[in-house]
């Protein structure tokens, strides 16, 4: 038996050492090394690519990118309760329904990100129809701007939350929401002090999950703000390309980790082991 | 355990032979001809592995190590002395370069490889301004991309080296400051100018400036070639006044290649005259080899944007490799900017 264990947990142990702690250990090496003058990194061993985080540039930055996930977070926990009530309650469709919510995954992120610019830009599918139907008389200016790297990241991340609530929903006892009538409470009383209370979990896990997606998100500030805006996320990814430092890019990204440990050691309790 | 051995050494050894007659070329994405690869495979009788990269960045990580298993690879003009630096790329053998004699005056001994020691001047290509040809009066200068009646109906490039070059350029700086004080100063013109700006972007301006969506743009003048064979005549193509950016790609060996005789056959066979000339209509950029361009039609070989006249060419700047410090200032400033 513990034999059969040890063997079934080995590929899960070797993917989690070699695709995980491997490259975690060459990014905490790379962070503390000095960079090369075209990219790569070189000895001397040194703290100076933290010490540079010391800018207030980079703060900055950081709190920037966390109002961004905030707001996207906060929308998605809005659109996505009432969606996983629904289709935990819907019966039959269930299926139907929860594989409506994973076929965008089925193309690109980059590919549908790709479309939303064509349907934001002035001359894109939103604004010909409204042009059309005589609602404005100008295009809007919709692509490029922080609605459009919201609407995305809410688009991107939105079944992120919709899975983990739906599945506390699915495994609520069906009982206490009986009970909570039958005691008297109206729908909207059993809403929060039965429901909310026991889904819970999936609402912590699921919020967490979209506000670190959000947090490092750089194709959606890029394509849908234009490069406007400049996210964590591009920062990190401006170093292993235009900026070829790549041990200050080790180094943000490693501060991006920790802060974003730091907020969820506490909250993790709360997410009832769904993380 | 010995039948294995055998196998697998039989197997190792038909590795080897198709390896020896495989060529390994990574070069920027379209930018051969479609026959140009299978041409070359039938008549050298050899397998081509082609890999492409969007950006020299790209590229660069990608050889690095030394054992990519690349052989001929496709650099920017500012890249060849940092790779030659790191110990990449191999000296050309000039005796197996009967070729070489066919590329522009301009580009037989150019300042980034003085001798072509290690490159060959491939294509070439600049950074200026693409408008609308109803604009009246026409932009002509970066300082233009300052008009407030331009605001938000303006893009430009999303890259540093661009943005903060035309800058430098609007001010009658170098393209290539690593002067603090005038970089400093760029940024406070590039931040000026944010406001009023739709966007950083890079190819995807075409379609909107194709579709009117937008006046004027910072381009790319490949993507503006492109934009203006869409745009019939409503787009059209300037060198700004205060001087703007020159970059080439050459094609190169690198180092760890153990196939340079066959490398060297591959470039050979990309400078004559009819494939270059095949490549350059495919692609619709300056060729850097003169008779490829004789062979032309005349709209494109006259075409004054892809081969501009002498006065305009001599505003033009070639882009250098930086020193480390001045890259660390430049990305701080253009972190900066984009945080404006």
């Amino acid at each position: 038996m513990n034999r059969l264990r040890i063997w079934c947990l080995t590929p899960a142990g070797a993917l989690l050492g070699g695709l995980f702690l491997i490259p975690l250990g060459i990014t905490l090496a790379y962070s503390l090394m000095t960079r090369g003058p075209y990219g790569g990194v070189f000895s001397p061993f040194t703290w100076e690519n933290y010490s540079r985080l010391a800018d207030p540039l980079y703060a900055a930055i950081l709190w920037r990118s966390a109002l961004y996930a905030v707001t996207a977070t906060t929308i998605c926990l809005f659109m996505g309760f009432p969606l996983a009530l629904f289709i935990a309650r819907s019966g039959r469709r269930r299926n139907l329904y929860l594989s409506l919510v994973i076929v965008p995954f089925w193309t690109s992120f980059l590919v549908r990100t790709y479309a939303w610019m064509f349907l934001l830009r002035d001359t894109g599918l939103i604004n010909s129809m409204l042009l059309a139907a005589g609602v404005i008389h100008q295009p809007l200016t919709l692509l490029y701007t922080p609605f459009a790297v919201i609407l995305g990241l809410v688009y991107g991340y939105l079944p992120f939350m919709v899975l983990p609530i739906f599945a506390t929903l699915e495994r609520l006892d069906k009982s206490l929401v009986e009970a909570s009538a039958d005691l008297g409470a109206a729908p909207r009383a059993t809403l929060r002090h039965v429901i909310i209370p026991l889904a819970r979990p999936g609402i912590m896990a699921g919020s967490i999950l979209v506000f670190i997606s959000s947090l490092g998100a750089y194709l959606t500030p890029d394509l849908l703000g234009g490069g406007k805006t400049i996210m964590i996320g591009n920062l990190v990814q401006n170093q292993f390309t235009s900026a070829r430092d790549w041990p200050f890019g080790a180094a943000l990204s490693l501060i991006l980790m920790l802060v974003v440990m730091g907020m969820l050691l506490p909250l993790r309790r709360q997410s009832g082991g769904m993380l | 355990m010995r039948r294995r051995a055998f196998l697998l050494s039989l197997a190792g050894l038909g590795c080897s032979r198709s390896k020896d007659r495989r060529l390994n070329v990574l070069n920027w994405s379209e930018y051969v001809a479609p026959e140009t690869i299978p041409d070359f495979e039938r008549e050298f009788g050899v397998k081509v592995r082609y890999g492409v990269y969007e950006s020299a960045e790209e590229m660069l990580a990608r050889v690095m190590s030394g054992n990519s298993g690349w052989d001929v690879v496709f650099p920017p003009n500012y890249f060849i002395r940092p790779m030659v630096e790191l110990g990449l790329l191999a000296p050309l053998d000039h005796s197996q370069l009967p070729g070489a004699g066919v590329l522009d005056p301009r580009f037989q001994s150019p300042p980034w490889d003085v001798g072509l020691r290690y490159a060959i001047p491939y294509m070439w290509g600049a950074t200026g301004i693409l408008y609308q040809s109803t604009l009246d009066p026409a932009p002509q200068a970066w300082a233009d991309l300052w008009k407030p009646s331009f605001s938000g109906r303006i893009t430009m490039l999303d890259d540093p080296a661009e943005v903060i070059g035309a800058c430098l350029k609007k001010l009658g700086y170098a393209l290539n400051s690593e002067d603090s004080l005038q970089l400093s100063r760029a940024q406070a013109e590039a931040e000026r100018q944010k406001p009023m700006l739709r966007a950083y972007v890079n190819e995807i301006v075409r379609d909107q400036l194709v579709a009117g969506e937008l006046l004027a743009a910072q381009v790319w003048r490949s993507t503006a070639m492109r934009a203006m064979e869409a745009a019939d005549g409503k787009l059209r193509f300037v060198y700004p006044r205060e001087g703007y950016p020159l970059y080439a790609d050459n094609i190169a060996i690198l180092r760890e290649s153990k196939r340079t005789r066959l490398a060297h056959s591959f470039i050979n066979y990309l400078m004559r005259p009819a494939v270059a000339a095949r490549i350059a209509l495919t692609k619709l950029e300056s060729t850097c080899n003169a008779p490829a361009r004789a062979l032309l039609p005349a709209s494109m070989r006259n075409n004054v944007t892809l081969y501009p006249p002498e006065e305009t060419l001599a505003r033009g700047e070639w882009f250098q490799p930086l020193s480390a410090n001045a890259q660390r200032l430049r990305d701080r400033i253009w972190t900066a900017i984009k945080s404006a």
